[in-house]
Formats: C-alpha cells, structure tokens, sequence
C-alpha cells in the first residue's frame, strides 16, 4: 500500500465517522457481571423500540462499571452493590455526579451440588462455612454425607473481589467485619461458579439466581438454625422475604437526558422490568407479565 | 568387498532411532492442530450455516449469529494493520538501512525486543490509559486497533527487518554505484525483493490480532452490540471475545455454539493466512534470483 492509498482509507473511514455521529445514538453501558446478562437482553429489546439508538453492553463486574463511571468513559455503569463512599468522592472530584437508578432485585442463591442431600442452610452454617478460620470444613461438620465426596471437605467457592456479588454475600451473611476464609475458590463470573459446582460433588457456591441450571441443587435459606427456610425465586426476591436478595443498580451521570433518559424510563417500564423477570431477576414492582 | 563393521551396524542403529524419535516428534506437534480442528468440527459443525454467520444474536445470545462480532474483527484487524504495517516497515527500513550500528540503534533494538515481550494484558492497561482516557478516543475500534497495533509492531519490525538484511549487499553496491541514492535503491531494489517476508510478518500479525481478546476487552470491544460499526470511533463486538463471553458469562448457551464460534474464528485466521501466503508464493516466483 503507498501513501496515497493509506491517506485516503483514513479520509474515507473519517468521513465515515462524521455521518455516523449525525444517524446514531450510541449509549455506553458497563459494569456488572450479574446484570450483564438483563443489560444485553435490553439492549436486545431496544432496537425494536428505538432503532437510531445503540446500547453497547460490556461486563467485567461492578467494580469495573463504576470505574468507569468515575472515569466518565460510560453513560450507564451497572452495579450490584451501592457506590462506596468513597467511590462517590472520587467521582466528585473528575467532575462526575453518580445517580442512583434500583431497576430490579436479585436473589443471591446458595449452590450445592445436586448429590449434595442438604436441603437447608441457615445463615450460621453459611458463616461457618465462609467465614476466616470458621469452624465448618468437613460436610460432616454440618451433620451430612454428600456422596460422591470422598474427601468430605467442603470445597469453597466465592467470587472475585471486585465483583458486587463478592461484596454483597460478605456484608449479608459474614457481617461488616467478616473475611473470606483463605483458600477459597475465586471464580471470574457467575457462570463459572455455576458450571464449578455443578461438577464438583464437595463444592458450594453462591450466585445470582438468574444463573441457576437444572442440573444443580439451591439451599433453602433460614435465617435461624432450624428455622422456617425460604426457597431463592423471583417471587421471594420481590416481597423481600428471600433473606439473600439485593437491589441491582444503575448509575447515570447526573439525572438522565435524551436518549438515556428514555432508554432508563423504558427500563423502569413494564416492557423492561418484564424482560428483567423473564431472566430470572426480580421486578422492582408488581408488573403482570405474559 | 566392504563388509559392514559392528560400528558401522551400530551407527546405523542410532541413525535409524533418531530418525524414528524425530520423526515422531514431528506427529506429535501436528496432532493437537488436528485434534483441535476434529473436535471443533465435530462439535461445532452443526451450527455452521450462511444463517449463523450473517445473523444477529439473538435471545439473550443463545441462538442466532454472529455477523456484528464477525465484522468487527474484520474492522479491527484492518485497521490494526493500517496502522502497524506502515510504522513498522518504516521503522525496519531505517534500522537496516539507515541507521549506523552505535548505541542509539542497539537501545532501539533492545526497545523492539522488550516490546515483543510484554504481556497482552499489560498492553490492554496501557490502551485504556493512554488511548481510551488520555487521548480521549473513548472504548472504541480506533483506541483498540492501536492497541492492537502497538502490540503486534515488534512482529512487524522484525519480519522486516530480517527480510531487507537477507537482499544480498551486492544488490545495493551495485546500485548506489550507477548513481542511485539510497532512498531510489531501497524502492526501487531492497524493498521488491523483500516483499515476500515482510508479507510473512503481515501474516503472523493477522493471526495474532484476530485472536487477542485482552488487549481489546478493555479498550474497543462490547459484550453486546447488535449494529454493525460505522467507524472507528464507534465499540464493536469481536469475534474472541464473543467467544470468551458464550463460553463463559452467558447461561444456557447450546453446547454447539462455543465450538461453532471457535470454527469460525479459526476459520477466518486459516482463509487469511491461505491468501497472503498464495499471494507470498507468486512473488516467490517473480524473483530472480
């Protein structure tokens, strides 16, 4: 290729650019790997409700969505734990004003190998075994005999510790103060903890609901030792009485205008929150669906 | 008469192992490309069709295709190699042409080569640092083709570089003896009959590049994109991305569709190399000496 040539691609590809700005609205969204999946089934949706908008939907977890926002390279951050104080002031001082949008719940869902005969955990037997230094290591610990787990040591899986699942289990269920327990698992997605856990008879986990399989079991969860469980489902997650479930954000830039403002009002719609619940998330109000 | 000697029956003993032992060695390296292309083919073959590959994702990205991703890597390799192949040759002409053996070229040299050494990952932060957030180009097509470019340039330089140094001295003397300045001699003779090898650069780029999912993950390419980009300032999806993604973040992904996806991509890396290594082999017979 001679300079000629390369300098015209670059005029051609320029002038290319110059008709896109003018045709096509491109939002940013980024951040959580529990939303990712409801972010792209909404983008998916909103051609069909507004072709000149483009939503470009990107994982990588909350921590990354709302550097992100910080860093003002994103119009919409997902995140499924709130901003940290000090993530706020960090994005004060570039300039940028987070708002908070809650666009649905999410039941935190305890996995368990479906050979695992557990039906119920109580949020003590879950500290147990998460906690740093806890005292549950063996299934039989807990009073069980998984099959298929020789070794009878509970294989822990967590999350990586950006991730807004990571933090939110933390805070739910080892308390403000509480550490992991050193050797745990860290998985780089939901998915991966699944797909673990699913193979691996000695192995629990935790995830969102959304990412549940027909191949896997879900603990009843109970906050009291022996007390009345609730199973993980879009219902419990709605009326609160799922004790594991949390609220998933959105963040904007300031109060939402013009393309992003309608694709968020179209989220908080029906429409939207239909499609939320359709992925195995919970709406953030009553809405009937079909 | 000769008659073998217990050494020389020994010798051929341990020529005939070795040639065995090498050879065997040689099936070994091909077998895992074959395993790989046979397991891709057998798992993945079944969702192969025009449909797949001119398609959209659809539902939640478990059916339909993977067009958006499938141009966007086209976009990206394209102007990955607009960007790194100009520098890159340029940069190798004036190392071997040019430049005088001192310190200043052996510090450039030493640059080139630490440069072919750094991580993927690593040239994925200093993407987002340098091109999406400092220079402001945003996550989009042109902030990862540079990465994409900058990471791939030692391939180039070198390719080059070793391929001007094999075009024989005496072409040049005789050159610069009818008058020729350097500049006329390196158009006119060094870089026609180095054409072939800075090609096999080229090549080894394109392959790298469609592949790399780090170095874009951060700086250009969407989990999810259904519109096709209209120019590089735009996001796109990638097709080893989308690869990473319904392998690993999407549930209830058919099993066949991780495996058809990985046919594709190699497919695209395999047709690439196949036309510039045809395209290599009839300037190979151009040449005259």
């Amino acid at each position: 290729m001679n300079l000629k040539q390369f300098v015209m691609i670059l005029v051609t590809v320029s002038a290319a650019c110059g008709v896109n700005a003018a045709d096509r609205t491109v939002i940013q969204n980024k951040g959580s790997d529990t939303l990712v999946n409801v972010a792209q089934a909404w983008a998916e949706k909103y051609r069909d409700v507004d072709a000149s908008v483009a939503v470009a939907v990107s994982g990588g977890g909350s921590g990354t969505g709302i550097a992100a926002m910080i860093n003002g390279t994103v119009d919409i951050a997902n995140a499924s734990r709130k901003m940290k104080k000090k993530e706020l002031k960090n994005a004060k001082k570039k300039g940028q004003n987070p708002m908070e949008h809650v666009v649905g719940y999410d039941a935190l869902a305890v996995f368990i190998n479906s050979a695992n005969p557990a039906n119920q955990l109580s949020f003590n037997q879950l500290k147990d075994i998460y906690i740093r230094d806890g005292k549950a290591t063996k299934w039989s610990d807990l009073g069980l005999k998984v099959p298929g787990c020789g070794s009878d040591k509970i294989v822990v899986v967590s999350r990586q510790n950006n991730s807004g699942t990571y933090a939110y289990f933390k805070k739910a269920v080892l308390g403000k103060r509480g550490k992991f327990r050193q050797g745990t698992l860290d998985m780089h997605g939901s998915k991966d903890v699944v797909d673990l856990v699913e193979k691996t008879p000695c192995a629990i986990g935790y995830s969102g609901l959304a990412y549940a399989t027909d191949h896997i079991k879900m603990a009843c969860i109970s906050k009291e030792d022996g007390g009345d469980c609730v199973n993980p489902s879009v219902k419990t997650a709605s009326d609160r009485s799922y004790p594991v479930a949390r609220p998933l954000f959105m963040y904007t830039n300031g109060e939402p205008q013009g393309a992003i403002k309608k694709y968020m009002d179209w989220i908080k719609s029906d429409a939207g929150q239909c499609i939320l619940s359709d992925k195995g998330y919970a709406p953030m109000r009553d809405v009937s669906c079909k | 008469m000769f008659i073998e000697s217990a050494l020389n029956v020994k010798n051929q003993k341990v020529q005939g192992l070795f040639k065995a032992l090498f050879m065997m060695m040689t099936i070994l390296l091909v077998l895992p490309v074959l395993i790989i292309l046979g397991t891709l083919i057998y798992k993945g073959g079944s969702v192969i069709s025009l449909d797949f590959l001119f398609s959209d994702p659809t539902n939640g990205m478990t059916a339909g295709g993977i067009f958006p991703a499938l141009v966007g890597t086209v976009w990206l390799v394209a102007l990955a190699l607009m960007i790194s192949v100009p520098l890159g040759v340029a940069a190798a002409i004036y190392l071997s042409e040019y430049a005088g053996d001192n310190w200043f070229t052996r510090f450039i040299n030493l640059a080139i080569i630490n440069l072919a050494g750094v991580p993927s990952i690593v040239h994925a932060l200093f993407g987002v640092g340098a091109f999406v957030i400092f220079f402001g180009f945003g996550t989009s097509i042109l902030a990862a083709s540079l990465t994409l470019a900058i990471m791939t340039l030692p391939i180039v330089i070198v390719a080059t570089r070793e391929s001007l140094q094999a075009v024989p001295m005496a072409f040049r003397e005789a050159c610069w003896n009818m008058g020729a300045t350097r500049w006329q001699t390196i158009r006119r003779i060094v870089l026609p009959n180095s054409i072939s090898g800075i090609l096999t650069g080229v090549i080894l780029e394109v392959s790298r590049t469609t592949g790399e999912t780090a170095p874009i993950m951060f700086t250009g390419a969407a989990f999810f994109l259904p519109f096709l980009p209209q120019g590089v300032f735009d996001q796109t999806m990638a097709m080893s991305l989308h690869l990473f993604v319904v392998s690993t973040q999407v549930p209830g992904v058919p099993e066949a569709l991780p495996y058809g996806v990985a046919l594709v991509l190699i497919a695209m890396v395999l047709i690439m190399n196949s036309i510039s290594i045809a395209f290599r082999m009839y300037l190979r017979g151009q040449k005259k000496w």
